[in-house]
């Protein structure tokens, strides 16, 4: 049905967004801690720092990713002194870009999650001998799992359709960048690349369609949780 | 010792300010609800940080605030059993049992297999924690936290969530636990039956503050506070102006209706100033008629207004001038005097089965 480079495309950008969300699962997950159990007067302010690539145009998050990244910046320097290129126009650039415009899906359905785990019960945890941490990887981690799920296939499914950001920092390099989206938009540009078009979109309409349904049981599978 | 606290802590709009020391082996800490019987719980267990504590358990200082050591609830040795069992929904029953550090070679050793056969525990192990009943929830947790080898239980409110039967059931359990297997517990409650079957010292709650403390039937039988005694279902409680004493006959005489005076114990307080007092419905006697040469000295005329079954017994509502006193008989008793509503009834009661009450102003 696909021709080598449709396969290509299709399978850089599965390999994008699963590294996106691999990468954001650490983060994400202690930041969904912090954000359910902190009592602060500066946890609104976290909270929706971390919301911002939600609503911020995905073209935005990618200038403002290149701001930070780009090779005359103090982190663009260190990535060059580390792997001996610059972060624009590689995959790296395009993980990156998914993973920050994903990352809000995973934080939110982590941080609801946990929120739903009765506090109770890591007291009682606590009062049986196991600390903070034990109680948090016994306890806590376990019952939000299934939140967890549902949010990083959400996210997973986010990072498969990223254009906006992608296109700035990542730029449109054929087997490196050229993602999904960014080939739809391409083929659309060239003549009798609607057949094409058709093949992505119909493949990725596939994919995110799957990815809710999974998103939509495993949310299910932890609201059950909760009432046990 | 078994404990020793001095807790002080706001709470929104809340303030607790205890002090109590009790050798147990079982405290019960008693109260309505909003009386801190909770904030105090939460504070032994080290669920709460209090603004001022100083809490030893067994000799063990747990907590020294302000300026001193408040040790998280894993190093407190104490095992916690919430009202709802609050059992890990995604392990068996086993691995709840097993959950404590040390609880798994417990459960396989002689003190395990004890425990297993008093909580009946050995065919529910492989179950999922989602498929018990409420009673089996709350043996497992019992279980759960035994296994810990904790100093102490701290049990809230035990059998509160429970139907009467189970409740029954349960409470015979935590006898069994205290005879048989020597634990020691601080439980939370509102039920005085509990308290009275379980409890051998206690500290009444009310408003953050202790208002009673002594072995419970003590406490029970000689409430020494007007919020105690409401607390504990004293049925008669009255606020009367005292009329005079007579401190050679040992009796201070209140006004309960005009022409009828109450004997009460020998009080300090001035003749116009009121009382409060209070007594038990199980303590008044009925009369047809006033009784001659009895040494109680209170006989009460007035009319009954109502008669309520109750269980196996009859609550008789007598009015006395503008007061009403609730008296307990059989029903057989109730027939036998052709009570009735409207029907002369005489009260007779012991000066000795009124109690003097500290209300909100007296200590």
């Amino acid at each position: 049905m696909l021709n080598d480079a449709e396969r290509e495309v299709v399978l850089l950008s599965l390999r994008v967004a699963g590294l996106a969300v691999a990468a954001s699962l650490l983060p994400g997950v202690l930041l969904g801690w912090v954000l359910a159990r902190w009592q602060h007067p500066l946890r609104p302010l976290l909270h929706g720092v971390l919301m911002l690539p939600l609503v911020l145009p995905p073209v935005v998050t990618g200038y403002l990713l290149l701001w930070l990244l780009g090779r005359s910046r103090p982190l663009g320097r260190a990535w060059h002194e580390l792997s001996g290129g610059h972060i624009a126009y590689t995959t790296a650039a395009c993980v990156i870009a998914a993973a920050v415009v994903g990352f809000p899906l995973l934080v939110e359905a982590i941080r609801l999650a946990m929120l739903g785990v009765d506090r109770r019960l890591e007291l009682v945890s606590r009062s049986l001998g196991r600390g903070r941490l034990a109680t948090f990887l016994r306890v806590t981690l376990p019952l939000a799992l299934p939140g967890l799920l549902a949010g990083a296939v959400l996210s997973f499914a986010r990072a498969l359709g990223e254009f906006g950001a992608t296109i700035v920092l990542a730029g449109n390099v054929e087997g490196e960048t050229r993602t999904i989206p960014i080939a739809v938009y391409t083929l659309l540009n060239v003549r009798g690349g609607e057949a094409a078009v058709l093949r992505l979109t119909l493949v990725s309409v596939a994919l995110a369609l799957a990815a809710l349904l999974g998103s939509f049981w495993l949310s299910a599978r932890q609201r059950l949780r909760e009432v046990a | 010792m078994l404990l020793e606290a001095r807790i002080r802590h706001r709470f929104r709009g809340f303030a607790l300010d205890v002090e109590l020391a009790s050798d147990g082996p079982v405290l019960g800490v008693f109260g309505a609800s909003g009386s801190g019987k909770t904030t105090l719980l939460m504070a032994l267990a080290g669920g709460l940080r209090p603004d001022e504590g100083h809490i030893v358990v067994s000799g063990h200082a747990l907590c020294r605030r302000p300026g001193g050591v408040c040790l998280p609830p894993e190093r407190r040795r104490l095992a916690v059993v919430m009202q709802d069992a609050l059992l890990f929904p995604n392990r068996s029953v086993r691995g709840n049992l097993a959950y404590a550090p040390g609880a798994s070679a417990r459960l396989e050793g002689p003190e395990g297999r004890r425990i297993l056969e008093v909580l009946r525990l050995a065919p529910l192990l492989e179950r999922g924690a989602g498929h018990l009943s409420g009673g089996e929830r709350q043996r497992v947790a019992l279980g759960r936290a035994l296994l810990a080898a904790p100093e102490l239980l701290l049990l809230d409110e035990p059998t509160s969530a429970l139907d009467a039967e189970l409740a029954r059931d349960v409470l015979a359990l935590l006898l069994q636990l205290k005879r048989e297997l020597a634990v020691r517990m601080v439980f939370v409650t509102h039920r005085t039956a509990e308290l009275l079957a379980l409890a051998d010292d206690c500290v009444v709650l009310e408003g953050g503050r202790i208002a009673a403390q002594g072995p419970p039937l003590e406490v029970v039988q000689r409430p020494r506070a007007l919020g105690v005694a409401s607390l504990l279902g004293v049925d008669n409680l009255l606020r009367l102006r005292v009329l005079g004493h007579d401190e050679e006959g040992g009796v201070s005489l209140l006004e309960l209706a005009p022409g009828t005076a109450l004997a009460a114990p020998l009080c300090h307080a001035e003749p116009g100033d009121r009382v409060a007092i209070g007594f038990y419905a199980d303590e008044v006697l009925l009369c047809r008629e006033r009784p001659a040469g009895l040494s109680a000295r209170n006989a009460l005329a007035g009319v009954v207004t109502r008669l309520t079954p109750i269980g196996y017994e009859v609550l008789v509502e007598l009015g006395v001038g503008k007061e009403t006193l609730r008296a307990r008989l059989t029903p057989a008793a109730a027939r036998e005097l052709r009570l009735e509503p409207g029907s002369p009834a005489v009260a007779v009661l012991k000066t000795a089965s009124v109690h003097l009450l500290g209300g909100p102003n007296e200590g």
